[in-house]
């Protein structure tokens, strides 16, 4: 009997999974080279999305006096920690109105992770480096993906229904459109980025730089 | 001289004509020089100055960029510091809070004015003071332009307050408040004003006075300036953008007007400027030599065309004062003028004058004959014919029988007139037979063949000449027929003999003549043509007839005694030429 509950439980769960689409984001830029560090999330039109927050917090490190990743997509309610494995301290800092933070300059693990309470886009860097700048896009749905260096984001179990898919890029604005999806369906979504030119600034030794850029 | 529409003044001496010519010439070329170097030296001054004020312009707009980089890196400075990012961590930034660290940032960097504006352009402090109202449109403007451009900065020139007199020039700035870049967080203003310190520091450097111009509406006028106030107050009440030359008082200046492009209401411009004289100075010193070298030339000139003058009149005078010697018939006298020129030329030209002159003179004398030309020029040639020869010539005497007697009846003009009609036909036969007239001798004449030129045929030549005069009275008979004049007639005596020729006479008056024995026997034998029983008008000698080699028609009549000959001379009479008829 236990035996005959259990394959029921897994053909259920079998045919729960069946019923979940998956959307593929292909991001591309005019010139038609992949573009990563890109978000996709898919928003339900019609009833929210519940969304969860995982139980341990996302690391965003500081590794070679940079952030790593440069893009971390969370849902609202994430905490975040931001273990230093430098040999010097940081100090990290947001204004964004999204999160206001600032953890003084420590070393090692930070002392306690930040919870991401707001949804929005919250860009993080270093008070004593510059160069440091990474972004936190905090989401309201559970449906989101990273694109990868093949320009890529795979967005699964995701219920039929009909969605706003968003694509955010920290250099673009965020480009909108309806995706409809069907039980077991793996649609693509081929969607053109126009970047802004990248203002990081360079670490590269050019000791005789104006300055401030 | 001809008359001129001008009153020019008449100049009669060559020399004053001459100095006239070479003081205006010399005086014309000097002022023109001088004319052009003056003009030359203004223009080049001109444009020197313009350059310059290119420079000027261009100098003043790096001065102001760089003073406004300089800050622009200061602000750079600050905006990354702590304390700023702290402002911007609190949940509601405190607006004054920020301004009153915008105050000791301003302080910092020596600006009178600061503002913080945010990403979309809100007020979120400024340092306060009179500029506060007036600079955040400007600013705000700015914002906008920075934030659509490649480096998200910008800078313009600003009037503040735009309205009212106490407005000042400054030049704005935006610079962005990252956090961290490339996020733009907030833009920090900054003005720093355009003044008197500015204005004297590029004088300094450039040479130029500088004037700072505005205008609300139309027209604008100075209102900072390194010129000296009584200067100011001499500028044109508008100056509008460009190049122009402005008088100030007693000097010119050069000047260029380059707009100032406001991002308030209103136009602004800066005025540059170089006197013109400052930058002719150094020239001036060429001007005066120039002029000095003008007052030398023409002294020199006027001292030179006299002599030069002379030096042509002179000469000139002594040939006209020849002329004079010619006229009264000195042909001896020569011109001593010794000159390699045209007027030595002249000199010379007349000299031959004389010489030619004198020369016709003496061909004159020597022959007093009516000869040809080339028997003349052939005398001329061989000399020696004149001074004394011996020579076998033919001489030729022919008289006229009744002349007096036919002339009795008529006037002397008259007999005049025929004698010179009989001499005429006769003298041009003889002529004609290469013979000359000797001399006439009342109504005789004596004619030689064989001098002064050589003639080899002369007997042939005598007695042909002799037969044509003989038809050639009867035709002047005929003439005188028809006129109801008596006829005329004649005899003619030849000989052939040995005789002296050559001029014959004293030397104020000579004649070619010929003396010898000979010319007796022609005489002679001309006056026994009278002896009606031998019924001859031509009697020559055995002489004559052996010289000649023509044929002719002739009767032997025996010999004939001659006076102051001991032996007779043969004659015959000569009836034509020819055979001798049958007898």
């Amino acid at each position: 009997m236990k035996l005959l509950l259990a394959i029921a439980l897994l053909a259920a769960g079998a045919a729960a999974a069946d019923a979940a689409g998956t959307v593929t984001v292909v991001t591309r830029d005019p010139a038609g080279k992949p573009v990563a560090d890109a978000v996709a999330y898919l928003t339900p039109l019609g009833a929210p999305a519940r969304v969860e927050p995982p139980a341990e917090p996302v690391a965003i490190v500081q590794r070679d006096q940079e952030f790593m990743p440069y893009v971390t997509a969370v849902v609202v309610g994430t905490r975040v920690a931001f273990p230093n494995e430098d040999t010097v301290r940081h100090h990290v800092y947001s204004v964004s109105p999204a999160k206001r933070f600032e953890i003084p300059l420590y070393i090692g693990d930070s002392k306690e992770a930040i919870v991401f309470d707001k949804e929005g886009i919250v860009t993080l860097g270093c008070n004593i480096h510059d160069w440091m700048v990474a972004y936190v896009v905090v989401l309201a749905t559970p449906y989101f993906a990273k694109t990868g260096a093949d320009g890529g984001a795979e967005v699964r179990l995701l219920p039929a229904g009909r969605y706003r898919l968003d694509v955010w890029h920290p250099r673009a604005g965020t480009v909108t459109r309806e995706v409809a999806v069907a039980d077991a369906s793996d649609t693509t979504q081929i969607i053109s980025v126009i970047l802004r030119p990248d203002r990081r600034i360079r670490r590269a030794p050019d000791a005789g730089g104006p300055g401030y850029k | 001289m001809r008359a001129t529409p001008f009153r020019l003044p008449r100049f009669k001496r060559f020399g004053s004509r001459l100095l006239v010519l070479i003081a205006g010439l010399v005086a014309l070329a000097q002022v023109a020089n001088y004319a052009l170097v003056f003009r030359a030296n203004r223009r080049n001054a001109i444009e020197r100055i313009r350059a310059n004020l290119d420079k000027g312009a261009l100098l003043f707009t790096h001065r102001v960029n760089a003073r406004l980089e300089d800050l622009s890196s200061r602000a750079a400075l600050m905006s990354g510091d702590y304390a700023i990012r702290q402002l911007f961590l609190a949940e509601q930034i405190d607006a004054a809070t920020v301004s009153s660290a915008l105050e000791t940032y301003r302080v910092r960097i020596g600006l009178p004015f600061m503002a913080l504006l945010s990403a979309d352009g809100s007020r979120l402090g400024d340092s306060g003071g009179g500029l506060a109202a007036a600079a955040l449109a400007p600013f705000r403007g700015l914002v906008a332009r920075a934030a659509e451009s490649e480096e998200p900065q910008a800078r313009g020139y600003a009037r503040l307050p735009p309205d009212g007199p106490d407005g000042r020039l400054y030049a704005l700035q935006v610079v962005p408040v990252y956090a961290p870049k490339p996020e733009i967080v907030a833009w920090i203003c900054m003005a720093l004003p355009i003044d008197n310190r500015f204005a004297g520091e590029l004088k300094a450097d450039a040479q130029l006075e500088v004037t700072f111009l505005y205008g609300s509406a139309g027209e604008m006028r100075p209102v900072e300036s390194t010129l000296p106030s009584e200067r100011l107050a001499l500028e044109p009440a508008r100056l509008e953008p460009g190049g122009s030359t402005v008088r100030l008082g007693a000097e010119s200046f050069v000047t260029s007007v380059q707009p100032l492009p406001l991002v308030t209401p209103g136009r602004a411009a800066i005025a540059l400027q170089r006197s013109l004289e400052a930058e002719l100075e150094p020239s001036r010193l060429l001007e005066r030599f120039l002029l000095i070298l003008l007052l030398v030339s023409l002294g020199v000139a006027a001292m030179v065309a006299p002599w030069f003058a002379r030096n042509l009149s002179r000469p000139l005078r002594a040939l006209a004062d020849h002329t004079g010697v010619i006229a009264r018939g000195d042909y001896d006298t020569r011109l001593a003028i010794d000159r390699a020129d045209e007027i030595g030329q002249l000199a010379a030209s007349f000299n031959r004058m004389s010489e030619g002159l004198a020369e016709r003179d003496r061909v004159r004398d020597l022959l007093d004959k009516n000869v040809s030309p080339e028997v003349a020029a052939q005398l001329m040639r061989d000399g020696g014919a004149l001074g004394g020869e011996e020579r076998e010539i033919s001489v030729l005497f022919v008289d006229l029988r009744n002349f007096t007697r036919m002339s009795e009846p008529l006037a002397p003009k008259e007999v005049l007139a025929i004698l010179n009609r009989y001499f005429d036909r006769m003298s041009t036969i003889v002529e004609v037979y290469h013979g000359i007239v000797d001399k006439y001798m009342g109504d005789a004449i004596m004619a030689l063949f064989g001098a002064p030129v050589a003639l080899p045929n002369h007997a042939d030549c005598a007695i042909l000449a002799a037969i044509e005069m003989k038809s050639a009275l009867e035709r002047f008979n005929a003439e005188l027929a028809t006129d109801g004049r008596g006829r005329l007639a004649f005899g003619i005596g030849i000989n052939t003999a040995k005789v002296i020729a050559g001029n014959i006479g004293s030397s104020r008056r000579l004649n070619f003549s010929v003396i010898g024995d000979g010319v007796n026997v022609a005489a002679r034998l001309q006056d026994l043509t009278r002896m009606s029983q031998y019924r001859a008008d031509i009697l020559v000698s055995a002489a004559t007839l052996a010289a000649a080699r023509g044929r002719y028609s002739v009767r032997p009549l025996g010999a004939a005694p001659v006076r102051g000959r001991d032996e007779p001379v043969e004659i015959f009479a000569v009836d034509g030429a020819g055979a001798p008829a049958a007898p």
